[in-house]
């Protein structure tokens, strides 16, 4: 302890380097997590938070008795957690596939320049994009195809609409990693592969795809961490909060969003996210334990 | 298509090569087209095609915002929002500027959070990445372990809000919109890994040997060779700081402390309110005149809320893209 000390008092000036980000990390990370304290707590806001009175279990009670909501927020987030993933991992690989494979390096270079420019745009931008495609009487869709479809009040169709917005943001952003990796393979592999006759497709088969195995595995294992955490923004701007919507489109985050604006149900709410961010660590300790298994070079610690 | 892309086979690797190698610049020229030896499959235009009808589908949106921004008014609500209107004009970027003050306001605020919130956060990520790369430090395992906490268990929205408003009273404060987003774990882990596997440790030391102090070697040493990963993380940071829409919408009330995307936020939500109440009075619509915002003034704000990004992007894309790598191998 006391050569640590010692040490500690050596490297006095390292301390000092890091303590102004050791602060903000304090007040910013650490301090709201004793704020879940408030999923056993009856939260009155004159007594603040840590003078609320102890309600044992009640809030989880409550949680129980309107389990409809919770199932569905929870339902929705697996859900879409699901599809994004699925969907986007599929389109991230065959982009940077295709890209790689694409023989007009000029061409392609200017392309994806383009294709990344949405991931740079706010939700809160975005949701005036979507409304010019979708809008009753002056979207775009309706328009062109002469329907009067009332795209805001017709729940069943946002599983498609969601996920087509988040493909048209995220995919040109999310293969540029995929394609680092490419960029990284022994180009002397291929020409093996030539010389004993393989065609393109084979190729792309036992050398590309291969490759991204490993890159694939990581990401889809540390997106796991992040299953009960949803991009917040899709859901709570490009649906406009719109409660007709909120049986196919409500995720626990943009629930949790609205119901502080709402000054509404915190009890319930300090319950989703107690249980949100208990699930969360589960899930991420055990992604990260299952990448060390597999890739110990891309485990997170 | 399997059998004509065997033609092309031959010559790809050569063009991957050329990607790579240094000395792209002298054979500028050569991969502008495809080389003679390079055969134009009809496998090779479908993909081209393919790839030019994605980037269709990302940028077409993009581009409808700049168009609806000038069509008239009278002529989206008669005809809808289109990318070949008969109609254009310059009354959605008027009355933009008629918003005068309050977009003038909110321009400072956002550029103000953006660049404090950038600077402060690349400063004192990079102090802590430093020093828990240094060897012999025995407390940076402490210091590693604490950082990674934070991205494996967290309070959730409400406790931070809570806590925040009324635990620490800043409601309403622009710290607010700076601290959340200043510190992340993923940016302090590609900083340290870039100190630990691209930046020499000879240079530190010999600044030492020569007289230079710990802050000394840092500053003058570590912070200069630290550029292309401050230009990767900054530029990601920015760009955060720029969208931030939900901190502002949580905290920020103040007409003369609302940013950008806030502003955004508003005019959905007042156009909302109008479409949800068809029994205003016509006095009172008269009343709220030029705030009801039109189609077209709708689309020009956001060409001015998204702009500045648009235009810095093309020149931080190769940083960005090297900032998203660096990231992805733990050091």
């Amino acid at each position: 302890m006391k050569e640590f000390m010692h040490n500690t008092w050596k490297h006095r000036a390292h301390v000092v380097l890091a303590l102004p980000a050791f602060l903000v990390l304090l007040f910013i990370m650490y301090v709201p997590m004793t704020g879940l304290v408030l999923a056993f707590k009856n939260f009155d806001s004159r007594l603040g938070i840590y003078g609320s009175p102890f309600c044992g279990l009640d809030n989880f009670k409550f949680l129980i008795a309107s389990k409809a909501t919770f199932l569905s927020i929870t339902g929705n987030t697996l859900f879409y957690y699901v599809i994004f993933t699925a969907i986007g991992t599929f389109l991230n690989v065959a982009l940077a596939v295709a890209i790689d494979q694409c023989i007009f390096k000029k061409s392609t270079k200017v392309m994806q320049t383009l294709m990344i420019i949405p991931v740079f745009i706010s939700y809160a931008a975005v949701q005036f994009i979507v409304y010019a495609f979708i809008s009753k009487d002056t979207g775009l869709i309706n328009n062109m195809l002469g329907t009067s479809t009332s795209f805001y009040t017709n729940k069943k169709l946002w599983p498609a609409i969601l996920t087509v917005v988040k493909i048209w943001k995220d995919t040109g952003y999310g293969s540029v990693l995929y394609m680092s990796v490419l960029a990284g393979i022994d180009t002397e592999l291929y020409e093996a592969a030539e010389i004993d006759g393989a065609n393109r497709w084979q190729k792309i088969w036992h050398i590309t795809l291969p490759a991204l195995i490993p890159m694939i595995t990581v990401m889809l294992l540390l997106s796991v961490g992040n299953i009960m955490r949803s991009d917040t923004g899709l859901f709570y701007q490009v649906t406009r909060d719109s409660g007709v919507l909120y049986d196919t489109t409500q995720v626990i985050d943009s629930y949790v969003l609205h119901s502080i604006f709402k000054n509404s149900n915190f009890g319930f709410t300090a319950a989703t996210s107690f249980f949100q961010s208990i699930i969360g660590l589960l899930l991420m300790l055990f992604a990260n334990w299952t990448v060390k298994k597999i890739e110990p070079d891309n485990a997170l610690f | 298509m399997a059998k004509e892309n065997t033609a092309a086979v031959s010559s790809e690797k050569e063009i991957t090569e050329e990607e790579q190698a240094p000395k792209k610049k002298i054979k500028k020229n050569a991969d502008l087209l495809p080389s003679k030896k390079e055969k134009m499959t009809v496998g090779q235009i479908i993909l081209l095609a393919l790839l030019f009808l994605f980037t269709v589908f990302c940028f077409a949106p993009v581009i409808l915002v700049f168009i609806a921004a000038f069509t008239d008014e009278i002529y989206i609500t008669q005809h809808g929002f289109s990318f070949f209107p008969e109609k254009w004009s310059m009354d959605g970027m008027n009355a933009v500027f008629k918003y005068g003050k309050q977009l003038f306001t909110s321009y400072a605020v956002t550029i103000f959070v953006t660049v404090t919130g950038t600077l402060l956060g690349l400063l004192i990520m990079s102090m802590y990445a430093y020093s828990i790369s240094r060897k012999g430090f025995r407390l940076s395992k402490f210091l590693s372990i604490y950082l990674l906490i934070p991205m494996l268990f967290n309070g959730g929205q409400l406790s931070g809000y809570i806590i925040f408003t009324s635990v620490y009273h800043l409601k309403d404060s622009l710290l607010l919109l700076i601290l959340p987003l200043c510190v992340t774990t993923m940016n302090v882990i590609i900083l340290r890994t870039y100190i630990a596997n691209s930046i020499p440790q000879e240079l530190m030391e010999a600044a030492k040997i020569d007289g230079a102090g710990e802050y000394r070697t840092f500053f003058s040493i570590t912070l200069p060779l630290l550029k292309p990963a401050l230009a990767a993380v900054g530029f990601m940071m920015a760009t955060a700081y720029w969208n931030d829409w939900q901190n502002a919408l949580l905290y920020i009330d103040t007409n003369s402390k609302k940013p950008l995307q806030l502003l955004l936020v508003n005019i959905q939500k007042s156009i909302q309110f109008l479409l949800n109440n068809n029994n205003v009075p016509a006095s009172a619509r008269a009343a709220m005149g030029g705030a009801i915002p039109q189609n077209s003034a709708t689309m020009a704000t956001v060409i001015v809320v998204i702009g500045p990004i648009m235009i810095a992007y093309p020149f931080f894309q190769k940083y960005f893209i090297k900032g998203l790598t660096v990231g992805s191998v733990k050091g």
